[in-house]
């Protein structure tokens, strides 16, 4: 039955995306323009700097192709609750047979199957360029297994957050912009200075972007890859059963004050 | 078993620290109301706005807890099983605006029918059988938002049919309808009622409650303050005990709508 919901979402999602035709033209240029500007960056870089040891261009489209990834399903969590809130559908979905972490958790899988097939053009692109790396498959797919599991649950945080104050979508923005400065995405964790470093350890997207670098392009490190998925598995353990109890309190509450459908 | 049952249920909005909320009092939504309601009948809610009436329908659907008493449905706690009666309540409650606008009206059916837990083989045959209920089966294809005011009532009507629902709420469900179409309306709450569905209706509509309805809990400011029953009743004799039994001196123009001239 969870495949067929998973199903029904996609679908329903498909085709708002095709019938909001410009939009979804915009949605195919814009990561293709994204690319562009990556391979010409890294080029006025120059091929001396290699940030962890490889090609600066490899080092960013992990960097943002990856994050920018995880980015987008932790904000669908968001998006899928302000919307139904905006629309009016939120009570109506609240009253089905399908929970709401459930159902979260299924429009969020269309924001991943729509990421994923731009993080495979980034790949692709990037593998005609500079040839086939020595990839770590296993590790890779560990890495992203958990990188995306890790972003559902904050996007559970943020979709409780959006329900209890209104303004998810704030303190996702100073996430995100956080995330950005120190995760790794655009330069080395080692450029920041030590305070941010600690910082920067906190984060669980500073592990997914070292630990999918380490997957795909030094598969021989393999004791820092795995050190690295150990630490994402912790991030897991804690933040999963958090945020779904987060979440579920958050709903609980609505429901008793009654704000269920505000924004 | 009765199909819903209200024990002294008190509702209060409260302005919260995490929840703003534009009044800075406690408002008195519910007063302590409580209600038995039977298999297979129809009963409405009357009253003005601000009554009560749709706080009701929503702690019936789950959308809202009571802050004391308990709400029952089948036997099933609100507050403790309400995954069990989700399953049994179908709810038209929400705005026109509630359906996705760019999916037809059967795309947005077949969408809640699958999280309804609907078996995929049986989801096209019942889509297609609830919008026939509320004659709109020629609108099937129909992108959501390029349906008139009334359609959308009927849709989502359609769409608390699909789960067929023991217990069925609906807020004000013959507000944007024309006279063909909520006559239309009374006569299918009355094939759902006679095929044992039992009906809980909000409405401002004297005629309506005659119309259809066995019951009438009549709220006022919050509490539950007469439930007569209907039979036969005509609309004149409602209006009468309504005004006898709240001491309002209602005119006309205090029933913004549906109310018999």
């Amino acid at each position: 039955m969870i495949i067929a919901k998973a199903m029904a979402v996609l679908r329903k999602d498909m085709l708002t995306a095709i019938r909001y035709r410009n939009g979804f033209v915009f949605g195919v240029v814009a990561p293709a323009l994204q690319f562009a500007t990556f391979y010409y960056l890294s080029r006025a870089v120059g091929p001396q700097f290699r940030p962890e040891g490889m090609p600066y261009f490899s080092f960013l489209i992990v960097g943002t192709g990856f994050y920018t990834f995880l980015l987008a399903g932790i904000h669908s969590f968001l998006r899928t609750v302000q919307e139904s809130q905006q629309t009016g559908t939120l009570e109506v979905l609240m009253t089905t047979a399908t929970s709401p972490a459930t159902l979260l958790s299924l429009s969020a899988l269309s924001a991943f199957a729509s990421g994923i097939v731009q993080l495979l053009l980034y790949f692709c692109a990037g593998v005609l360029i500079f040839g086939v790396p020595h990839v770590n498959v296993i590790g890779c797919l560990s890495v992203f297994l958990f990188s995306v599991l890790i972003s559902a649950a904050i996007g559970l945080f943020a979709a409780g957050l959006q329900i209890a104050i209104h303004k998810g979508s704030a303190v996702l923005w100073l996430l995100g912009s956080t995330a950005w400065l120190m995760a790794g995405t655009m330069f080395p964790v080692a450029a920041l200075p030590a305070r941010l470093r600690i910082v920067s350890g906190l984060m669980p997207f500073t592990h997914s972007l070292t630990a999918m670098r380490l997957a795909l392009f030094q598969s021989a490190n393999s004791q820092a890859l795995i050190r690295e998925i150990g630490i994402l598995a912790l991030f897991l353990l804690v933040l999963m059963p958090a945020s779904v109890i987060f979440f579920s309190q958050m709903v609980r509450r609505a429901r008793q004050f009654g704000t269920l459908s505000f924004y | 078993m009765n199909s819903v049952v209200l024990e002294s249920v008190q509702k209060i909005f409260r302005p919260g620290w995490l929840f703003p909320r534009a009044t800075r009092q406690d408002t008195y939504a519910l007063k302590g109301i409580s209600l038995d309601v039977s298999p297979g009948e129809v009963l409405g809610f009357l009253g003005p706005n601000g009554s009560g009436k749709s706080t009701t329908l929503k702690l019936i659907s789950t959308l809202l807890l009571p802050d004391r008493g308990r709400v029952l449905v089948n036997g099933f706690d609100t507050r403790s099983d309400a995954q069990a009666v989700k399953r049994q309540v179908g709810s038209a409650l929400a705005s026109e605006r509630s359906f996705f606008p760019r999916l037809t009206a059967r795309e947005n059916l077949e969408f809640f029918a699958v999280l309804e837990d609907l078996p995929r083989r049986e989801v096209a045959s019942r889509v297609m059988a609830v919008l026939c209920d509320v004659s709109l089966e020629d609108a099937a294809d129909k992108h959501a938002m390029k349906l008139s005011s009334g359609m959308h009532q009927r849709l989502g009507i359609a769409r608390a049919l699909l789960k067929s629902p023991s217990v069925l709420l609906l807020d004000e469900p013959t507000r944007s309808l024309d006279p063909t179409a909520t006559s239309n309306f009374w006569k299918l709450i009355r094939r759902l009622s006679n095929s044992g569905i039992t009906i809980l209706l909000a409405t401002h509509n004297f005629a309506e409650a005659a119309a259809v309805c066995d019951r009438a809990a009549i709220l006022q400011r919050g509490e539950l303050i007469a439930v007569p029953r209907l039979n036969d009743l005509s609309v004149e004799a409602l209006r009468d005990f309504y005004l006898d039994v709240t001491g309002e001196q209602t005119s006309p123009l205090d029933w913004p709508e549906g109310v018999p001239a």
